[in-house]
C-alpha cells in the first residue's frame, strides 16, 4: 500500500470544470481523491453551498463551512461570474482545456448563456458534459425546487423508513441522514460519467449527460419496486429494519451501555445455527434452553422464533456493551453489527488498519484535521485526499494567470469589473 | 442502426451474489459490456429464497422478481468453480476478460485460487473489483455484512430516527444499492486507467467502509469541533432542528423551518408531503398559497429564528392545513408559487402516480421468459451518443452455458454435455429445466 500511495491516482491526467452547487459537489469530490484536476468555478464571493453549517468553532464563515470542506476537497477553485461577457469568455477558453464539465444549474440555464454543451464542443469535441439536476432536463417537473429531504419523499426512502407502531404510535415516515439524495444523484452521475469517459478513450468523442437525482433516489430502494410490480405488495416501514409486506421479527436490540445491536437473526434459524448460537450466548451465560435437543425439530424452532429472538437474544444483548456483542458475534461468524454513532468510527482499529483516516493540511489555519478517507483501496492508483477544499478563489492567479496567460494586470481588472 | 455503447466489447466475470453485487454488474450491462454471472444453483443466493414471485408462479430459482430487476443485462453461466474441471473453464473466461469482479467474503477466491496475484497470471491487465463486507485489508476483513450491519457499524443507522427513540435506520439494505453502485464505478475507473495506461489492477472496496464518507459533515463537526452525534435533539427526524433542544446544524441543510413532512388527505398509510422553505420569502409564498390564515400572521413566525422558536405550533398548524389536500394536488399549489414541497411515494405511487418518472421512462417493461411482460427499473441518465439502457431481461439460470463454453470457449459439445454428466455445468442430482435439456441434444 506504501508503494501505492506515490503512484498517481486512477483519474490523474483528467481535467474536471466543476459548476455545482451542494447537489453535485460530492461527484467532483470523488473525481478529485481519484485524482482528476478538479476545478471548481464558483461565482464571485463563493458557492452559496459555502453557508451551510457546521462551521469551525460554530463562526459562520464562507471559509469554515465543514460541510464544504467534506464535499471539496481534492479541488482548485477560481471564481466566475458567468453573467458576464469576459466570465462567459474565460469559461470557453476553460472548456477548450478540459475532459468533463460537471454542471448543476436549472436546465436551460447554460444555453441562455449561450454556454450549453453544443456550445462548448464545438471547439473540444473530446469533451464530456454531465449535466446533474434534481428532475433531469425534460418533464413535467423538470423546473420543481427540491431539497434532500424532498428528494428522500419523492424518491421513496422515507416510504420505507421508520418505526413499528409499538415504538412510536402515528410515526412520520422518517428521513434518512442529511445528504444521501445528494450523494445518490452523485454516485450515478460519476458513474455515466465515467462510461462516457471509457468510451471516450475507445472512440474518441464526447458527449453529453442528463442525470437526475430523483431518478437515482426512486430506483435506490432495494426491492420495493419489485414487490409492487411482481406482487403488488406496498410495504410498511419497521423500526430499524426493512421495510416488508407484513411484519418480520426484530433485528435491532438495546445493549447494556444503551447503545443498539443489529442482530440478523430471523431467517437463519436452522438446527446447526440454534447449536452455534447457544455458544454465542454461552459467552455470558445466557444460552437459556437453548441446548434443549427440541431445537433439533425446525417445526420447534418456528414456533419458537419470538422466544428465541426476543426474549434470549435479546437478554444477550442486554447483558453486553454493544461493541462487545458486536466483535464477539462477528468472530463467530454471525453477521451482526454494533450501531454506533459516527465518532465511535474514529476509534475503529479496522479503519486505521486501512488507512482509512487522513489529516489534511489547513495551511492558512496553521494547522491540520482529520477527514473520512476512501471506500476502495486501489492497489494500482490511489484514491486520497490531495488538498483541502479551496479558498474562493485561492486559485485565480494560477490558473487564470498561470494557465490563460492573463496578466496580473488583467486579473485586476476582472476583480474591479466583478468577473472573479 | 444501433447507436454504440459505452463498453462495447468489454467483457465481465461476473461471481457475485444476493443483491450489493449484482446491482454493480447490472449497470455495467447498460452500458453494453457481455456480463458474465457465473452461478451453482447449491449455493446460489439472490434467486432463493425468494419473496418476490408473483402469487400466481412456483417460486423457484427462474421466478424472482427482484432478482429479475437486479440481474438485467447478464447472461448466466452454471459452473461449479469449486471442481478442477470447473476452475480451469472459469479461468479460460478470465483470460478473455476485462474485469473479474465478486461480492464473497474476503479469502473466497483466494481459497479457489484466484486472487489477484494468479489472476494477473492469466490476463496481466485484469481489473479485479473485490466487494467484501469490511473489505480484504484490515484486522476485520473476516467479518461479514449485509446492508444493514453496514449501516449500523458505519454510522449511518445511527443518523435516522426520532430524538430519544431507537434508531429508525434505513428501512431496507441502502448499502447493498450504494456498495453495489459502487462496485460499478470502481470497475469503471480501473478500466479507464486501464484504457489509459494498460495497467489492470486489484480495487479492494469495502461496503462498511463505504458507507463511512457518507457521514462526512457529522464526521467532521466531531473532529474539528470536537461535537459528537450523541446529543439532545439528535436525529431530529425529518427536521433540520428539533424543538427545545440547542440549535446547532444538523447535516440537514440549511437549519430553516418549515422543514418536515406533513399528513395529507385522505390521511392513509403514505399520504403525507414534505415542505421545506429555505427563506422569508418561500416562507411568505407558503402563508399566501396556504390562503394568508390569521395565525400565519403572528409576528412569532415572521423571521427564521421565531419560526424556529415557535416550531411545534408551526408544525401544527401547517398540517392542519395539509390534510385538507391531497399529497400531488399540494406538491402542485406548491411548487407552482415556488415553494419546495414533494409527496411521499410508496413504489405503488413511483411506478403508477409519479408524471416525472413517467415522462422520463423510469418503468419500460421487458418480457421474461418465466416473469412475462413486466416493468424494469431504468437508468436514471440518459447518455447522448451511447445510451445505457436495459436490452436483457435477467437470465434463467444456465441459460447462455451452451453459448458461453462452446460459442465462446471454444469447447465441445462433448464436452458439454460431459459437463452436464460430471457435475461441472450442472449438479448431477438436480433436474435440469428444459432448456438444458433442449441445449444438450
Amino acid at each position: 500500500m506504501s508503494d501505492a500511495q506515490s503512484l498517481p491516482g486512477p483519474l490523474a491526467g483528467l481535467r474536471m470544470l466543476e459548476l455545482s452547487n451542494e447537489t453535485g459537489q460530492f461527484c467532483g469530490k470523488l473525481f478529485g481523491d481519484l485524482g482528476a484536476d478538479v476545478v471548481k468555478i464558483e461565482p464571485p464571493g463563493g458557492e452559496p453551498s459555502r453557508h451551510i453549517g457546521p462551521f469551525l468553532d460554530d463562526i459562520p464563515h464562507p471559509e469554515r463551512s465543514l460541510s464544504f470542506w467534506h464535499y471539496n476537497t481534492s479541488k482548485r477553485g477560481i471564481t466566475l461570474n458567468l453573467e458576464t461577457a469576459d466570465g462567459r469568455e474565460l469559461l470557453m477558453r476553460l472548456a477548450a482545456t478540459a475532459d468533463v464539465v460537471l454542471e448543476t444549474f436549472r436546465p436551460g440555464f447554460l444555453a441562455s448563456l449561450g454556454l450549453d454543451y453544443e456550445a462548448l464542443c464545438t471547439q473540444n469535441p473530446r469533451l464530456i458534459m454531465c449535466a446533474l439536476t434534481p428532475f433531469g432536463q425534460t418533464g413535467p417537473w423538470r423546473d420543481y425546487l427540491s431539497s434532500d429531504l424532498l428528494h428522500m419523499a419523492a424518491g421513496g426512502e422515507m416510504a420505507s423508513s421508520g418505526y413499528d407502531e409499538a415504538d412510536v404510535p402515528n410515526a412520520p415516515p422518517i428521513a434518512p441522514g442529511g445528504g444521501n439524495a445528494w450523494h445518490t444523484g452523485c454516485h450515478f452521475a460519476y458513474m455515466a460519467t465515467m462510461a462516457a469517459l471509457v468510451h471516450r478513450s475507445v472512440a474518441g468523442q464526447g458527449q453529453y449527460i442528463d442525470a437526475s437525482i430523483h431518478e437515482a433516489c426512486a430506483l435506490t430502494t432495494e426491492a420495493a419496486i419489485a414487490n409492487y410490480i411482481y406482487r403488488g405488495e406496498v410495504v410498511r416501514r419497521q423500526t430499524g429494519r426493512h421495510h416488508a409486506a407484513g411484519p418480520t421479527p426484530h433485528t435491532q436490540f438495546r445493549a447494556k451501555d444503551g447503545n443498539y445491536v443489529c442482530a440478523l437473526v430471523a431467517g437463519r434459524l436452522t438446527p446447526k445455527y440454534i447449536g452455534e448460537l447457544a455458544d454465542l450466548l454461552d459467552t455470558n451465560g445466557m444460552a437459556g434452553d437453548l441446548r434443549d435437543p427440541k431445537y433439533q425439530d425446525p417445526v420447534v424452532i418456528a414456533a419458537n422464533t419470538s422466544h428465541i429472538i426476543d426474549d434470549l437474544v435479546a437478554n444477550f444483548i442486554a447483558s453486553l456493551p454493544a461493541e462487545e456483542v458486536y466483535h464477539t458475534a462477528q468472530q463467530r461468524g454471525f453477521t451482526w453489527g454494533a450501531v454506533r454513532a459516527p465518532e465511535a468510527l474514529l476509534d475503529d482499529p479496522h479503519l486505521h488498519d486501512r488507512g482509512f483516516w487522513k489529516e489534511v493540511e489547513h495551511p492558512e489555519l496553521g494547522c491540520s484535521f482529520v477527514y473520512p478517507g476512501e471506500a476502495a483501496i486501489y492497489n494500482g492508483s490511489p484514491w486520497r485526499i490531495s488538498r483541502r477544499a479551496p479558498l474562493i478563489g485561492e486559485h485565480n492567479v494560477e490558473i487564470l494567470c498561470g494557465e490563460l496567460g492573463l496578466s496580473r494586470g488583467e486579473l485586476s481588472v476582472l476583480g474591479e469589473n466583478r468577473v472573479i | 442502426m444501433s447507436r454504440p455503447r459505452a463498453l462495447e466489447n468489454i467483457r465481465v466475470v461476473d461471481f457475485s451474489w444476493v443483491r450489493a453485487g449484482p446491482w454493480a454488474t447490472r449497470w455495467l450491462g447498460a452500458f453494453g459490456a457481455e456480463v458474465i454471472k457465473i452461478e451453482w444453483p447449491e449455493n446460489e443466493r439472490g434467486r432463493l429464497p425468494s419473496t418476490t414471485t408473483p402469487q400466481n408462479l412456483e417460486v423457484n430459482l427462474n421466478t424472482s422478481g427482484n432478482f429479475n430487476d437486479t440481474n438485467v443485462n447478464k447472461k448466466s453461466l452454471s459452473l461449479n468453480v469449486r471442481s478442477a474441471k470447473g476452475l480451469e473453464i472459469a479461468k479460460r473466461l478470465i483470460a478473455v476478460s476485462d474485469i473479474v469482479i465478486e461480492n464473497f467474503s474476503s479469502r473466497v477466491l483466494h481459497r479457489w485460487g484466484l486472487d489477484y496475484q494468479e489472476l494477473c497470471k492469466i490476463k496481466p491487465d485484469i481489473v479485479y473489483v473485490s466487494m467484501s463486507g469490511y473489505g480484504h485489508t484490515g484486522r476485520n476483513h473476516h467479518y461479514t455484512s449485509f446492508g444493514p450491519v453496514a449501516q449500523a457499524a458505519s454510522g449511518l443507522t445511527y443518523l435516522s430516527g426520532l430524538p430519544g427513540k431507537p434508531p429508525a435506520g434505513w428501512g431496507w439494505s441502502y448499502m447493498d444499492d450504494t456498495g453495489g453502485v459502487y462496485g460499478a464505478m470502481c470497475a469503471l475507473t480501473g478500466l479507464y486507467h486501464r484504457n489509459m495506461t494498460g495497467e489492470g489492477q486489484h480495487i479492494d472496496l469495502s461496503q462498511m467502509v463505504a458507507s463511512v464518507p457518507l457521514n462526512g459533515p457529522a464526521l467532521l463537526d466531531f473532529t474539528v469541533n470536537g461535537r459528537g452525534s450523541r446529543r439532545p435533539g439528535y436525529p431530529p427526524g425529518n427536521r433540520a432542528h428539533w424543538p427545545g433542544t440547542p440549535l446547532v446544524n444538523n447535516y440537514r441543510g440549511p437549519t430553516v423551518t418549515p422543514h418536515n413532512a406533513y399528513r395529507t388527505h385522505p390521511g392513509e398509510y403514505n399520504d403525507w408531503c414534505v415542505i421545506v422553505c429555505h427563506s422569508n420569502d418561500e416562507w411568505q409564498r407558503l402563508v399566501e398559497v396556504m390562503g394568508a390564515p390569521s395565525w400565519a400572521a403572528s409576528p412569532k413566525f415572521a423571521t427564521v429564528a421565531g419560526r424556529l422558536r415557535h416550531q411545534q405550533e408551526l408544525d401544527e398548524q401547517i398540517e392542519a392545513w395539509s390534510m385538507t389536500l391531497g399529497k400531488y394536488e399540494l406538491t402542485e399549489r406548491c411548487q407552482a408559487a415556488g415553494i419546495r414541497a414533494l409527496p411521499v411515494q410508496s413504489a405503488e405511487d413511483r411506478v403508477e402516480h409519479d408524471p416525472q418518472l413517467r415522462h422520463r421512462e423510469m418503468y419500460l417493461e421487458m418480457e421474461h421468459l418465466a416473469l412475462g411482460r413486466r416493468k424494469v427499473q431504468n437508468t436514471p441518465f440518459k447518455l447522448s451518443k451511447t445510451p445505457a439502457s436495459n436490452h436483457l431481461p435477467s437470465p434463467l439460470i444456465g441459460q447462455h452455458t451452451q453459448e458461453i463454453v462452446e460459442g465462446l470457449l471454444g469447447y465441445s459439445h462433448e464436452d458439454l454435455r460431459a459437463g452436464f454428466t460430471d457435475g461441472t455445468l450442472w449438479p448431477v442430482k438436480r433436474a435440469r429445466f428444459p432448456y438444458m435439456e433442449e441445449m444438450l441434444r
